[in-house]
């Protein structure tokens, strides 16, 4: 694939805050919007603005899409989803070994760039931050204020008492 | 909080003395290899910094370095808070603090400050007071130093923030590095389900178990309002009931798939426009409802009227217990009626895994059912109505939700073998050779069907298909539509059970002779034999083709050869097939030319019980057996299966319940003196008759 004269191609992708990044279109068109956003601007050979996402996590991103470039197609399936339940591959886990605030900007991201699969697994990296944890645990994990009044707390637990194996 | 306070832990204690040498350049105060940087950034030997400062503020902050706290505050900090920060300036020392809270005019700050106010305002945030009053045991003049610092940061724009900070850092030892990693690390807490758009927040909680999802309902009204929400819980309802998950092994009992599939539009719309202020309930149908079956049309259907009023999940027996397969043409629904109650999909989740829990458990009440003279053979349950076939020759109707005995039928003249109810007829087959169909509701015998040359001992009808299995080692067709028969020969041996499988017009049977065949209705030829079992087969039930089984589950290989259809006898098989090869190209079906042309297959699996004392998995499209289970002491007589699980009863007296994925036994029931001679499974109940005379039903409701 990559011996393929046009796969290699270079694009160049600004964050937000005016950095340029060299990028394979191949590599680059891992996201959706950046694919139809090239697709309409042709060979133009101009910098594409990426105005929601700054230049960390921008490298970001691109570290991961460089890793995955040879990734099949993501099918939407539901299913798909279901079988692998919040089981990451271990070089995502390591890529997500990050602070909250880089975690919370790569599923952003991931959501504006339209990277499919980088969303699925920065939501499963939180999703696997919460399990197994008490509603004390999650608050901390997330710096949350519990917002319920004595009574209620102890009848939404009295609620929620059946899912207790 | 001590991780709060900032130089506690310190070699050297804050003092006015530390501070101003920090800020004069050269004099490294703790460890010089880490200041370097300090002289280039704060020290006035170096004008380009200098100047990128003086881009943003006319007041260069180098004269810091000769003056005191107090001056800088009058002649350099003032002028640049009033530049960056002038409705929130006011007079330093009296309400410094208020500088630190951004307000929402100044646009300089980074974006994500903005959601950084609605994540940080928290719980356990460092308290400004606490600092405040660590601040306030210095001397005065180090006080306004302090404070000018904090206050000269809290004004700057987000660009020079970073700077300020990289300069800072540059100045750190090791130690105070490590605590501001510590802090820092513990500063980077985000309430993600809050911060993040709410489609991506449900996206998360759908990756999450059942036990956390509940977790995460108790943490704020926010994470209630998302947690509990129907988009979460369809989707659990999607993933486990009627199936078990992959995910956690867990499976709950059945709801009718298709008014799920319904939902699920209106379920995804509602991910991408969910509104917290908008707590809907508008997609759930009511429990009752959406339980109701679509029954096989092949299998005892039951229409509506009945099912409304009957308990949830009952409605399905019919369809399970007796075929075991499911429908293809799932008969339509008066879907008007159910349009107007909803539930939540949480309630209805909830509902099914307290029964799906009870299973696990084994927490269930047991009813005995007494009245038959002698053993019984034969039992099959729907709704609220049990009815049992016995070797006293009669068959009688029981009320499950009573215990009382409804009615008997009489007419037979032998023992009562078989027998499959629905909602207008029973039919039995009696070892007396004959079959008779009932009116059960009214107990009048309607017709008796003769043409067996021995006793009737299995049988299983579809919509218009009726197949009876004798001891005269035929299995015969009975055409309810053009009262057409036929025969199928070919087993040895007495044929103990028979199953039609209507989409694929396909007939199971289970023998003696200790093979299961696998006919063609359209050819009245056997297209499969199934050779592994070493005593006499008695039960066989294809699985509903919603089963899935993983292909490193099985356990084949040394299974494998000696039950591969083909294996035993290849040339006699592969002639009675048809087939020139068993590796014929990959477009033909494996079940021969006649299944070429987009005709349903029979189901891809099924089980069978044999007097050898196994239970064994087979794939029907290999002919390969899977798994055999292990466990009962003595020759299994009975068998039912549905999605989640296999009930078997034997000679040892003994009911055992198993995974048929993982072929372990999950429990095992026992209280009958007798051996177990029929079992019927529900989705929160099994039944179990026995040659005690007994009638057992094991409910798992809550």
């Amino acid at each position: 694939m990559s011996s393929n004269g046009a796969a290699t191609t270079k694009i160049t992708l600004t964050s937000s805050d005016g950095t340029d990044l060299s990028v394979d279109r191949e590599v680059a068109e891992r996201s959706v919007l950046i694919k139809n956003m090239l697709e309409d601007l042709g060979e133009s050979g101009e910098a594409i603005p990426i105005p929601n996402v700054n230049a960390a996590v921008l490298s970001k991103v691109v570290e991961w899409c460089e890793h995955h470039r040879n990734d099949p197609p993501s099918n939407h399936d539901d299913d798909d989803s279901r079988r692998k339940a919040t089981d990451i591959d271990e070089w995502d886990q390591k890529f997500m070994q990050v602070d909250q605030e880089m975690l919370f900007e790569i599923i952003l991201a991931a959501n504006y760039l339209d990277i499919k699969a980088l969303l699925d697994v920065g939501c499963k990296t939180v999703a696997n931050m919460i399990k197994g944890k008490s509603p004390e645990e999650i608050r901390k994990t997330f710096n949350i204020q519990n917002d319920f009044t004595p009574e209620e707390e102890d009848q939404i637990r009295r609620e929620n008492e059946w899912a207790e194996e | 909080m001590e991780r709060h306070r900032p130089m506690s832990h310190e070699d050297n204690p804050p003092s006015a003395a530390f501070l101003r040498k920090k800020i004069r350049p050269g004099e490294d105060v703790v460890d010089s290899s880490n200041h370097a940087p300090s002289k280039s950034i704060f020290g006035p030997s170096e004008p380009t910094d200098v100047d990128t400062y003086s881009e943003t503020d006319s007041t260069p902050l180098t004269n810091a370095s000769s003056t005191t706290p107090a001056h800088l505050a009058d002649e350099n900090i003032a002028p640049f808070l009033a530049k960056h920060n002038p409705e929130q300036y006011a007079p330093l020392g009296s309400r410094p603090f208020q500088l630190l809270e951004p307000s929402p005019a100044n646009s300089k700050f980074c974006y994500r400050h903005r959601p950084d106010i609605k994540c940080r305002r928290q719980a356990d945030e460092p308290s400004m007071d606490h600092l405040q009053r660590e601040l306030e045991t210095l001397p005065l003049s180090d006080q306004q130093g302090i404070a000018h610092v904090w206050s000269v940061f809290s004004a700057a724009p987000a660009k020079q923030r970073i700077l300020m900070l990289q300069g800072i850092l540059a100045q750190c030892c090791f130690p105070q590095l490590s605590f501001v990693s510590a802090t820092v690390r513990d500063l980077i807490r985000i309430d993600f389900l809050t911060a993040l758009p709410p489609e991506i927040s449900f996206k998360i909680l759908c990756y999450l178990d059942t036990t956390s999802l509940c977790k995460a309902s108790q943490v704020s009204r926010r994470w209630r309002a998302l947690a509990d929400d129907d988009v979460v819980w369809h989707r659990m309802c999607e993933q486990h009931i009627h199936r078990k998950c992959k995910k956690c092994g867990w499976g709950l009992p059945l709801l009718e798939r298709k008014r799920l599939r319904e939902t699920k539009r209106e379920i995804e719309l509602r991910a991408t426009t969910w509104n917290i202020s908008a707590p809907s309930r508008s997609v759930t149908p009511m429990e009752n409802v959406e339980a109701t079956p679509t029954p096989a049309k092949d299998s005892a259907s039951v229409t509506g009227k009945r099912k409304q009023e009957s308990d949830d999940e009952e409605c399905a027996m019919v369809k399970r217990h007796c075929t075991s397969f499911a429908s293809e043409n799932p008969q339509e629904k008066d879907d008007e009626y159910f349009k107007t109650r909803y539930r939540p999909w949480k309630e209805v989740y909830k509902d099914r895994f307290k029964v799906g829990t009870n299973w696990k458990y084994g927490r269930c009440s047991v009813r005995a059912f007494r009245g038959h003279t002698n053993g019984v053979m034969c039992l099959q349950f729907e709704d609220n109505i049990l009815a049992t076939g016995s070797y006293d020759a009669t068959i009688k109707i029981w009320d499950t939700e009573t215990g009382e005995e409804l009615r008997t039928l009489r007419g037979h003249e032998s023992g009562i073998r078989c027998l499959q109810f629905d909602d207008t007829k029973l039919i039995s087959g009696s070892m007396d050779r004959s079959l008779k169909v009932w009116n059960w509701r009214t107990g009048e015998c309607i017709s008796t069907y003769t043409g067996h040359r021995g006793g009737v001992i299995g049988l299983h009808f579809g919509d218009t298909i009726l197949a009876s299995a004798s001891v005269d080692k035929t299995v015969k067709i009975w055409n309810f539509e053009d009262k057409s028969t036929c025969l199928l020969r070919g087993h040895t041996d007495w044929v103990n059970a028979v199953k039609v499988d209507t989409p694929s017009r396909t007939v199971f049977s289970a023998s003696d002779d200790c093979t299961v065949r696998l006919w063609d209705l359209d050819t009245k030829t056997c297209i499969r034999i199934f050779q592994g079992h070493v005593g006499q087969v008695q039960q066989v039930v294809p699985l509903p083709r919603e089963f899935e089984f993983e292909e490193h589950d099985a356990e084949c290989e040394n299974d494998n050869i000696s039950t591969t259809s083909g294996d035993a006898d290849p040339a006699s098989i592969q002639a009675s097939l048809g087939l020139d090869s068993n590796s014929s190209s990959a477009q033909t079906s494996p079940f021969g030319p006649s299944f070429d042309n987009g005709r349903p297959v029979p189901p891809r699996y099924m089980v069978t019980s044999a007097l050898d004392s196994t239970i064994r998995l087979w794939e029907t499209t290999t002919g390969r057996c899977l798994r055999t289970f292990f466990g009962h002491l003595e020759g299994v007589w009975s068998l039912a299966a549905d999605t989640l699980r296999l009930v078997s009863g034997a000679e040892d007296r003994m009911v055992k319940i198993w995974d048929p994925r993982t072929g372990k036994c999950e429990r095992t029931f026992t209280g009958h003196s007798g051996p177990v001679t029929c079992v019927g499974l529900g989705d929160s109940r099994f039944a179990t008759g026995s040659e005690d005379c007994e009638v057992r039903i094991y409910s798992f409701r809550s």
